[in-house]
């Protein structure tokens, strides 16, 4: 059944599904590109081009959201491959430049989970922060990151045990 | 998940850095963008294909103007007919052109003496 504010080329996306996970999903773009709600915004008008356009087809095997997730994953991928290759390139024909790029900070002794977090693997982190922020299964997690169900697991345990000592550490390093 | 999950997801979304959700562009100011965006781009794609045709048809239209015309020339037959000649490659052993070798013929003497039976 279409609904009544289907999208043209993409008739199985309602507007008001869309706006309903507006909100989860711009959270979701702004991890992927540091927390900078430029890029952020930026990235989500893409997401839509694409949905708009058809060129991102959703035909319902999976929930909306994972889908528009999975969107915003993958075009966050690709200007991340983008932009890499353009610092490449700078780096290569600029020999007298710094390095431009910044390293991520290594996280601080302060106790919080957030170091902690954002010290984690990048796939472990996506994994963490769909399931445990974005309200996903671990399956849906999967889906939207691009991996098998069992490496997504994988992540997921990995990112857990990790957290778990890591924190302990901070904990008894505070004792 | 476990009790233990649920502590660290409760941890983790408090400390999540964007739990601020004042600062989530609305919907529709970023849908809006967003078919803008895809209408200007839809008019790129168009100016690119007009102009892409325009090229093409120009390009056509030039070889069609530069191509040699291949002129008919018929042949006329009274023309054919009167530049061209032929004579036997043998007449200019003749003393004449057109002579005829046997205008006049020799004379055979008509043997009528016999040797053995036969005519000589």
């Amino acid at each position: 059944m279409r609904d009544s504010d289907a999208l043209d080329n993409n008739p199985h996306v309602s507007l008001s599904a869309l706006e309903a996970i507006h909100g989860q999903v711009y959270g979701w773009a702004l991890s992927r590109c540091d927390f900078d709600h430029a890029v952020a915004e930026d990235l989500m008008q893409q997401a839509y081009v694409e949905v708009l356009s058809g060129s991102a087809r959703f035909d319902n095997k999976s929930s909306l959201k994972t889908f528009v997730f999975a969107v915003v994953h993958n075009l966050a991928k690709s200007r991340f491959r983008r932009i890499a290759s353009r610092l490449r390139l700078l780096r290569e024909h600029a020999t007298g430049l710094e390095e431009p790029i910044a390293l991520p900070a290594e996280p601080d002794d302060s106790g919080d989970i957030w170091p902690a977090v954002k010290a984690l693997p990048a796939r472990q982190r996506d994994i963490i922060e769909l399931v445990f922020c974005r309200d996903l299964t671990i399956e849906e997690a999967s889906r939207v990151m691009g991996v098998s169900v069992g490496t997504g697991r994988v992540h997921y345990d990995r990112a857990k045990k990790t957290l778990r000592s890591r924190l302990l550490n901070t904990l008894s390093d505070d004792k | 998940m476990n009790e233990q999950d649920d502590n660290f997801n409760t941890e983790i979304r408090r400390a999540w850095p964007e739990n601020d959700n004042s600062r989530v562009p609305s919907f529709a100011v970023t849908w809006r963008a967003a078919e803008e965006r895809y209408a200007r781009s839809r008019r790129r794609y168009g100016m690119l294909a007009g102009a892409a045709a325009v090229v093409a048809i120009a390009i056509v239209g030039l070889q069609l103007q530069t191509s040699p015309t291949a002129d008919v020339n018929y042949i006329e037959v009274d023309e054919l007919m009167g530049s061209t000649s032929w004579t036997a490659p043998s007449d200019v052993l003749l003393p004449r052109h057109e002579f005829d070798i046997y205008q006049e013929l020799p004379s055979v003497i008509e043997s009528t003496e016999t040797a053995g039976g036969s005519l000589l």
